[in-house]
């Protein structure tokens, strides 16, 4: 796994970060963002519940970022 | 035995949709994304269809597998060879797609830069971060089939709806 962005920012000053780089779809990404907000903000699981389900994913996955 | 997960919604929507619509609000955003990656014009459909079988071949998605999408074009010679890994009937652009949809479900570490800046300069930024999200829920959507154990009802996609 490389240790650097393999795709630029599209946005101006900004360094690449998963915002930046996927700006380069912005309206794909904005359908994606709404996705992950109701993920988070609704629902019955409780928010401290999801976040440790999040955190053992990146875990398993290797995904330091 | 009926899976409780698709009972709750009148009508006849896919099994999906169903199962999705024990959270309305997560179907529909769910939904607008999905089919925002098909449509987006940053990748041909027909890309996006070869790589969404061979992620199903990868995890034995069998419910996904028989999801029907006739107008992506890909023939049933070519469905073959994606079943068995045999990416040389494809051309450049698909070869370079597949390569990172064969790596995504199980071996995601082993992507390369090399791998990404040839998909990067076939398709562009843009369309490169559309292939990588559409290879990451095709993913998605396999296992959530699998898990979820729905079945296999061999509906045609039409980019209206999640089938």
């Amino acid at each position: 796994m490389s240790s650097k962005p393999r795709l630029s920012s599209a946005l101006d000053g900004q360094a690449p970060d998963f915002g930046s780089v996927t700006a380069h779809a912005a309206d794909l990404m904005g359908h994606f963002f709404a996705l992950y907000g109701e993920f988070w903000q609704n629902g019955v699981v409780a928010p401290q519940l999801k976040e440790l389900v999040r955190l053992r994913n990146a875990r398993v996955t290797d995904c330091g970022y | 035995m009926p899976n409780p997960l698709v009972n709750l919604v009148p009508g006849n929507p896919s099994a999906l949709e169903a199962a999705l619509a024990n959270r309305p609000e997560l179907l529909s955003h769910y939904r607008s994304f999905y089919l925002k990656l098909w449509h987006g014009g940053l990748v041909p459909v027909r890309v996006l269809e070869l790589c969404r079988l061979r992620i199903a071949f990868i995890h034995g998605a069998t419910a996904e597998l028989a999801v029907r999408h006739r107008q992506a074009g890909v023939a049933d010679l070519e469905r073959d060879a994606l079943a068995r890994m045999d990416f040389s009937v494809f051309s450049d652009a698909e070869q370079a797609a597949l390569t990172l949809a064969e790596l995504m479900p199980h071996q995601h570490h082993a992507i390369d830069d090399a791998q990404v800046d040839r998909v990067r300069q076939l398709f562009g930024e843009s369309g490169t971060v559309n292939l990588l999200a559409a290879l990451a829920f095709f993913d998605v959507t396999s296992r959530l089939k699998l898990v979820w154990a729905l079945p296999e009802e061999g509906l045609e996609f039409d980019g209206t709806k999640l089938v």
